[in-house]
């Protein structure tokens, strides 16, 4: 049976835990998740069970059959080669158009929403104007497009014409060749094609892309008149030539998607009329043919309108136009509007509720056969994932009041029934919050999705003013607008909305790995371990520091010698972006270029430029181990360090015991604290802090793990935490080492609420006990949990709630765990998806249990 | 030779959308796999030669 907790003796009483289900006793340990999934509908059933999943592991598709269309590539190469000579952004336009005009329209039985960004739904496309790397890496797989020798052919076409090509010229080679090493620092982003996006999905909901059109066409005309007055100014008369170029682009654009979104309403007509026998989907393929006609050209009027607009919204601005990662919008808030007209008025396309949940899980659905072509690499890091989608709910609303609603409610319920990893999900935990809906936060983590991860509301709107101040057209977010926040992926936040949302990946994190930086800073800038180069600056031998400040000030330099490289990456990347790589679509949808005309990848509003710190952890606990056992305690000298971790530990037995118990992160102990909090706020954010990027405002932590802390762990040698080479570091941005936290769940919050200054989004990870949040008791614990976590203004956490007994049962009998979900690090996965290097990490994760101690700390009521 | 014309998978396009143009149409096929089934849709040309899929239209 699924375990119970002992009772604890609190207040001067013996508290039980019985289940708070109690017909979870006939259920196996080792089984619980299988038996949590319940979709609302038999269609939702169904569409699970024939879900084309596009989970990779270890950089390899799970499933048979999962492999790169050519059809994009051959199509965007087609454009490009026919539009020679005219303007940039018109030849993105022109792509765009001629990969939807030409491209296979695909319709899959059952579903209502309906779209796909591939010539069949077991492929996904590529992206050689983004990377002709990614593209050379599927020509040599399994996953190759078809004919091989035409891809190679597209892919050589578009070297001279890459980022890559445009942008390295401006760096050292030596700088370069140590950033594709990945192992101090991302590759640059010029050369990887990852990207992100926020798209003004608003605009296409409440305006349509007719009324865009007719926007950009009196922009023209406005434009001409100002041209030619008298007398002719050329200081102002000649900005409106790339701004007329860039409206065009934008109608090219929108007609294009019109055009696209029209011939699924054919299809799905044609399909009725001439394939389909059972007449109740012939009448829903009429329906839905019907809303495609109507959208994305017009307002949405109802809750389908609204899915079906998002979606088409989606697929081009993350999948078809260029690729971008994350799927971040303000869900709840979006759809609220149509939820109203659907649910409660009933004016247009009358639903219920359980309608509403309906649709929620067929969304899911489309989500999780989303196939993304990532390269090999990003593959790698995502493990057990498709990629990375996540939304957010929850918050406040401008005015101040509680912005959840009964779409909220909605999304959480189908969630928690339809149980599958994608999408995830961020919940802006505000104390105004209502409960109702938290309970169902609460039945979602309980259930062991690992999601919603919880942000905390008011930081994350701070953080939206903070750098509205850095905006360099004086119009960032106002203190209204700064409430309207999502996730971009898996942890920045950023404005969502009818303007000013980030557009590219010069904003939002790329990765940077302070525990191999540490290893190379005790060794003068040299990576003995992993690529036997010089990494970084020379900085001195660890032998030769008289102090622990001469160690901390080399490793700062490195620090800043690394992060510097990568945001100038990224800001060369955007510079060429905004020349080459024009999004003439996501530029329409967008009320500020529309006002402007100007391109989304050159138009920064809103600053908004975090950077992702990687094994953070072990990098501050080998820096307190390093000060306590040579610097303060003089117990070992800084040569027998070096010569114990160039063995890996082997033959100093003793010594690596030491330093493994040394203090370590998330135990609430004033000597590590104090060290690891100045690390923090001194260097990992307080270095990154003095860079000002594209968008004129400085970079700000937003640490986490993805896969990376497994990838960049096996490339990091031992470290003076007692850690050996090769193993998986730290896993959250501000999580305690895997099993280093022993001193209950409250001391891991009063340890990471320490660090406040330039650091406010960071990930805690925390793995709860199971046998207690399926109690009686769960809500109330993790409720009163989640308010100290709110009261010491700690940023993101997010939880797996999942039994060691299930996860190794698992490993035996992968077949049969095929709903074991675990929060691997900003996403989740299904357990048997993870190579098992991850699954043991996720194993390791301490289990915190709650004693008395901590529940009088809550001060909860039992 | 035969047609796109001549295939029962060939559908004109109507004239009331932008991309119509005279002889284009949608070619639309049906296809099934372990998960299921589905259609695509691509455009094509009456006059275009016929592929391997061709399926001679009962109604010419």
């Amino acid at each position: 049976m699924v375990q119970t907790a002992q009772p604890i003796e609190y207040r001067n009483k013996i508290v039980e835990f019985p289940l708070d289900n109690p017909s979870e006793k006939d259920i196996p340990d080792e089984e619980l998740h299988e038996h949590l999934a319940k979709p609302s509908t038999d269609r939702t059933r169904r569409l699970k069970a024939r879900c084309r999943w596009k989970h990779a592991s270890a950089g390899e598709f799970v499933e048979k059959g999962v492999r790169a269309g050519i059809e994009r590539m051959r199509l965007i190469t087609e454009a490009h080669k026919a539009s020679n000579g005219k303007p940039e952004v018109i030849r993105r336009a022109l792509g765009l158009e001629n990969i939807l005009s030409k491209c296979t329209i695909v319709l899959q039985e059952d579903e209502f929403i309906i779209g796909y960004h591939a010539e069949d739904p077991n492929m996904f496309p590529l992206y050689p104007e983004l990377s002709f790397m990614a593209v050379q890496d599927y020509n040599i797989s399994d996953y190759a497009p078809q004919p091989v020798s035409e891809s190679q052919e597209i892919a050589d076409y578009w070297i001279p014409h890459s980022l890559q090509t445009k942008a390295s010229k401006y760096f050292d080679p030596v700088d370069l060749g140590r950033m594709f090493n990945v192992s101090t620092m991302e590759a640059p982003s010029f050369a990887t094609g990852y990207n992100s996006v926020v798209p003004p999905y608003e605009t296409v909901l409440e305006d349509g892309l007719l009324a865009r059109i007719q926007l950009a066409e009196e922009n023209i005309q406005n434009a001409r008149k100002e041209m030619e007055k008298s007398p002719w100014d050329a200081t102002t008369g000649l900005e409106w030539i790339h701004k007329i170029d860039t409206w065009e682009s934008m109608i090219i654009a929108c007609k294009a998607v019109i055009n696209w979104a029209r011939r699924h309403a054919r299809l799905c007509a044609i399909v009725a009329e001439n394939f389909e026998t059972d007449p109740q989907r012939k009448s829903e393929l009429l329906e839905i043919a019907d809303i495609c006609e109507r959208i994305p050209a017009e307002p949405c009027k109802g809750l389908k309108d609204a899915f079906q607009a998002k979606w088409f919204t989606y697929l081009i601005c993350h999948a078809i136009d260029r690729y971008a990662s994350g799927f971040a919008h303000k869900e709840d808030k979006l759809l609220w509007p149509y939820y109203q007209k659907s649910v409660i008025d009933k004016t247009f396309q009358p639903m219920t509720y359980a309608d509403a949940v309906e649709m929620v899980e067929m969304e899911r659905l489309k989500i999780s056969e989303h196939g993304a072509g990532k390269s090999r690499a990003y593959r790698e890091i995502f493990p057990g994932s498709n990629d990375l989608f996540i939304f957010t709910i929850g918050g406040l609303n401008r005015d101040g009041s509680d912005g959840c609603n009964d779409m909220t409610d909605a999304i959480l319920e189908a969630t928690r029934n339809i149980r599958t990893t994608e999408p995830s999900m961020v919940f802006r935990w505000a104390p105004e919050g209502r409960e109702k809906t938290k309970r169902l936060v609460f039945e979602c983590i309980r259930d062991g999705l690992g999601f919603p991860s919880i942000k905390h509301d008011k930081i994350g709107t701070e953080q939206m003013k903070y750098y509205a101040q850095f905006s360099k057209n004086n119009n960032g977010a106002t203190d209204e607008e700064a409430h309207d926040w999502a996730n971009v992926l898996c942890m920045s936040p950023g404005l969502v909305g009818r303007r000013k949302t980030q557009k590219t990946r010069s904003e939002g994190g790329g990765s940077i790995f302070p525990a191999k930086i540490l290893e190379i800073t005790l060794n003068n800038g040299y990576d003995w371990s992993y690529t036997d180069m010089q990494m970084g600056p020379e900085t001195g031998h660890a032998e030769n520091f008289k102090t622990f400040e001469e160690l901390w000030a080399a490793y700062k330099k490195q620090y800043a010698y690394a992060m510097d490289c990568v945001i100038r990456a990224k800001d060369v990347s955007r510079y060429f972006e905004a020349r080459y790589l024009q999004a003439p679509f996501t530029s329409a949808i967008d009320d500020g270029c529309m006002e402007l005309g100007e391109d989304a990848n050159a138009l920064s509003e809103q600053p908004n430029g975090w950077h992702n710190p990687i094994t953070t952890v072990v990098a501050a606990n080998s820096l307190v181990a390093i000060k306590k056992l040579i610097f303060d305690e003089k117990k070992y000298t800084m040569d027998q360090l070096l010569d114990a971790l160039k063995a890996n530990w082997e033959g100093y037995e003793k010594m690596q015991k030491d330093f493994r118990q040394a203090p370590k992160w998330g135990n609430d102990d004033e000597y590590a604290d104090t060290i690891i909090r100045d690390f923090y706020e001194d260097i990992i954010g307080g270095v990154m802090a003095k860079i000002v990027n594209y968008s004129g405002g400085p970079v700000l932590p937003v640490g986490q793990g993805v896969g990376l802390y497994m990838e960049i762990g096996s490339r990091t040698g031992p470290t003076p935490d007692g850690r050996y080479g090769g193993e998986a570091a730290d896993d959250g941005g501000i999580s305690p080492y895997m099993g280093s936290d022993k001193k209950g769940p409250t001391a891991v919050l009063k340890s990471v609420s320490k660090v406040q200054k330039n650091q406010k989004a960071n990930l805690l990870n925390q793995r709860l006990s199971l046998p207690i949040m399926r109690s009686k008791h769960g809500f109330d614990i993790w409720h009163a949990y989640m308010k100290a976590w709110h009261d010491l203004n700690i940023d993101h956490i997010q939880f797996n709630v999942v039994s060691t007994a299930e996860m190794k049962a698992a490993q035996k009998e992968p077949e049969k765990h095929a709903d074991l979900i675990v929060r691997v690090a900003g996403f989740s996965a299904r357990f048997v998806d993870i190579p098992t290097y991850g699954q043991n990490t996720i194993i390791a994760r301490n289990e915190q249990q709650f004693g008395a101690q901590d529940f009088e700390y809550l001060n909860v009521d039992l | 030779m035969a047609t796109c014309a001549e295939c029962s998978f060939f559908f004109q396009i109507p004239e009331n959308y932008s991309d119509h143009e005279p002889g284009k149409g949608d070619c639309v096929t049906e296809k099934k796999d372990e998960k299921g089934k589905y259609w695509l849709s691509k455009p094509t040309f009456a006059d275009s030669a016929s592929c391997a899929k061709f399926n001679k239209s009962v109604n010419l």
